[in-house]
């Protein structure tokens, strides 16, 4: 008879499955297709109009909700617009704007958040403050006020998620960079006549901010779903514009006799998101010289 | 001759809920050029803070008297002067080596730092840096120039903390309690080494701990604290056999010989036959 204990010694302790698969210090095959599915979402969003079989734009209601064909590969939605052609275009909309927000919240937070961790109690205070009123600020809200001032589109809804995205990137920086200021090394440098500008760049930031590389591409889902659901009440991208949240939102009556409308944008959502957590999940092991150790 | 480092009745003082609090009560002594010399004292007497007010590390301390380098006060230096002192002039070693090792850069990178923050080429600063650690018994040097700190022993680890702390050729290395995170075979190898260094480089060594028993086979001096001052200070061997101050002489009889009757209690400082005298 085989009793638990003895399965666990057979198989020997539980590793963690892509530990499993992994050499020392290089990508595992799951880290590998992570890789390549957000290498590939970052070279559609480059060239994917290049690529597209049709004109995302041109409107056929002879062929409104066809399904997935030699001809339309992803069907068409209830417009008779190819959805493969517009889901291509829209890699390009969905992952600029999102790659746009994550990059001016996390310079910012970071900014910020070391600024507050480094400079002394008033400075930790006053941009501690300056973080709350941007926490309390929820992004529709915000991204309302804007597109009434500045017109609705796409480019409202990013101002709007830059403004309320970095006070978390500034929190989590502070507390990062609290943790390793205080750290024995930071201060073995500083004897050995180590200057502040290179204590903070070479010592401090780069042990602080491993799990704010985790956070961004974390991010990637959060921000991409964010400005899906702006444009689904109408303040991000407008209506015909290949963005995948808006076409999802466009397709979401026909669910029943048009499931391709919703699913395709849906998947490429769902492929950028996973993708990026993993490849996020793969730097951090990758700069902590520690785990790479453990891999091997 | 002028004394390499001189400490002129230095005095250091914390904030503290109710007032400064002084930690430092008049330090007054020396450390000629090629000499070893201890500082002793129980925990809390003031002995890393008097090395720390050496180097001006404690931002919020307010220092007083006079810390002279080669006749030269250091406590009036600008922070971009001391920084020239940090390293180059004057070497610091810490208690724990894993601490005191940034863990996500190799330890050739931090052996080379002292070097290429002043300059020097990277190539160069690469073949001082394996020689060195080569010199203090690391195995491979050069191979091993690329691991990280995770990867080495406790001992390896000090042995690369001390090639940090004299690479730039400092005159003078303070070493905190080097050997105290350490296992005995181990302290004696660290200990041989910090000798043969200071020998080779005629570099002072300011070694300071709170074991007396490695202090006799080490040091050319001792300095005895006590409450933020010295209590006593002579050549070592003095010390040992006429020691003047009880604090001393007290310190001295708790240290457990091999030699001691198993039976007898372990002798400990009395500190209430002291207060009279010292306070």
């Amino acid at each position: 008879m085989k009793t638990a204990v003895a399965d666990t010694v057979e198989r020997g302790p539980a590793v963690p499955r892509r530990r499993r698969f992994a050499p020392a210090g290089r990508a595992s095959i799951v880290d590998r297709v992570a890789l390549a599915i957000a290498g590939l979402m970052v070279l559609i969003a480059l060239v994917g109009p290049l690529l597209a079989p049709h004109d995302p734009y041109s409107v056929n209601l002879g062929q409104a909700l066809h399904a997935p064909s030699a001809d339309h590969w992803f069907g068409t939605d209830a417009n008779g617009r190819d959805i493969f052609s517009r889901v291509l275009y829209g890699a390009r909309v969905s992952l600029l704007a999102t790659v746009i927000v994550i990059a001016v919240a996390t310079l910012i937070g970071t900014i910020v958040g070391t600024l507050a961790a480094l400079g002394g109690r008033v400075a930790d205070e006053v941009l501690m403050r300056i973080c709350d009123i941007g926490l309390s600020l929820p992004a529709i809200i915000l991204a309302l006020g804007l597109a009434a001032a500045l017109g609705p589109g796409l480019r409202s809804a990013v101002i709007a998620l830059c403004l309320t995205w970095w006070p978390g990137y500034a929190r989590l920086v502070r507390t990062l960079v609290r943790d390793v200021r205080d750290a024995e090394y930071v201060e073995a440098a500083r004897t050995l006549g180590v200057s502040t500008p290179r204590l903070v760049f070479r010592h401090v930031l780069p042990n602080s901010l491993d799990t704010l590389y985790v956070q961004t591409t974390l991010d990637v889902s959060a921000v991409m779903l964010v400005i899906s659901g702006l444009s689904f009440v109408g303040v991000g991208a407008q209506v015909p514009s290949a963005e995948w949240g808006a076409m999802i939102a466009g397709a979401a009556g026909n669910l029943t006799n048009g499931w391709w409308a919703v699913v395709f944008p849906g998947l490429a959502i769902m492929l950028t998101a996973v993708s990026f957590n993993l490849v996020g999940d793969w730097l951090r092991v990758r700069n902590d010289p520690t785990l790479r150790g453990r891999r091997s | 001759m002028t004394p390499l480092l001189e400490l002129d009745d230095l005095r250091a003082s914390f904030p503290g809920p109710d007032g400064p609090v002084e930690v430092l009560r008049g330090v007054t002594m020396s450390v000629a050029a090629g000499e070893k010399v201890a500082l002793v004292g129980e925990s809390g007497s003031g002995k890393s803070v008097t090395a720390r007010a050496v180097l001006r590390l404690d931002r919020d301390a307010s220092l007083s008297g006079r810390v002279l380098l080669d006749g030269k006060d250091v406590l009036g230096l600008s922070e971009r002067a001391m920084r020239d002192v940090r390293g180059a002039r004057i070497g610091l070693v810490f208690q724990d080596p894993l601490a005191s090792l940034n863990p996500v850069m190799t330890i050739g990178w931090q052996i080379m730092q002292p070097l290429l923050i002043r300059g020097v080429k990277k190539k160069e600063a690469r073949r001082r840096g394996v020689e060195l650690l080569g010199r203090l018994g690391v195995r491979d040097a050069d191979r091993r120039f690329d691991d990280y700190p995770h990867q080495f022993s406790g001992g390896m680890r000090q042995r690369v903390v001390i090639a940090i702390a004299v690479i730039a050729e400092p005159a003078l290395l303070i070493a905190d309690e080097p050997t105290t995170a350490l296992d005995v075979r181990v302290q004696a190898q660290v200990l041989t080494l910090l000798r043969e260094l200071a020998a080779e480089r005629s570099m002072s060594v300011l070694l300071i701990t709170h074991d007396l028993g490695i202090v006799a086979g080490f040091a050319d001096r001792v300095v005895v604290m006590r409450h933020g001052a010295p209590v006593e200070q002579g050549v070592v061997d003095d010390i040992y056999a006429r020691p003047q101050h009880p604090y001393t002489r007290g310190l001295l009889a708790s240290v457990p010989r091999i030699d001691d009757d198993p039976s007898r209690r372990l002798s400990t400082v009395d500190e209430a036959a002291l207060e009279g005298e010292v306070r």
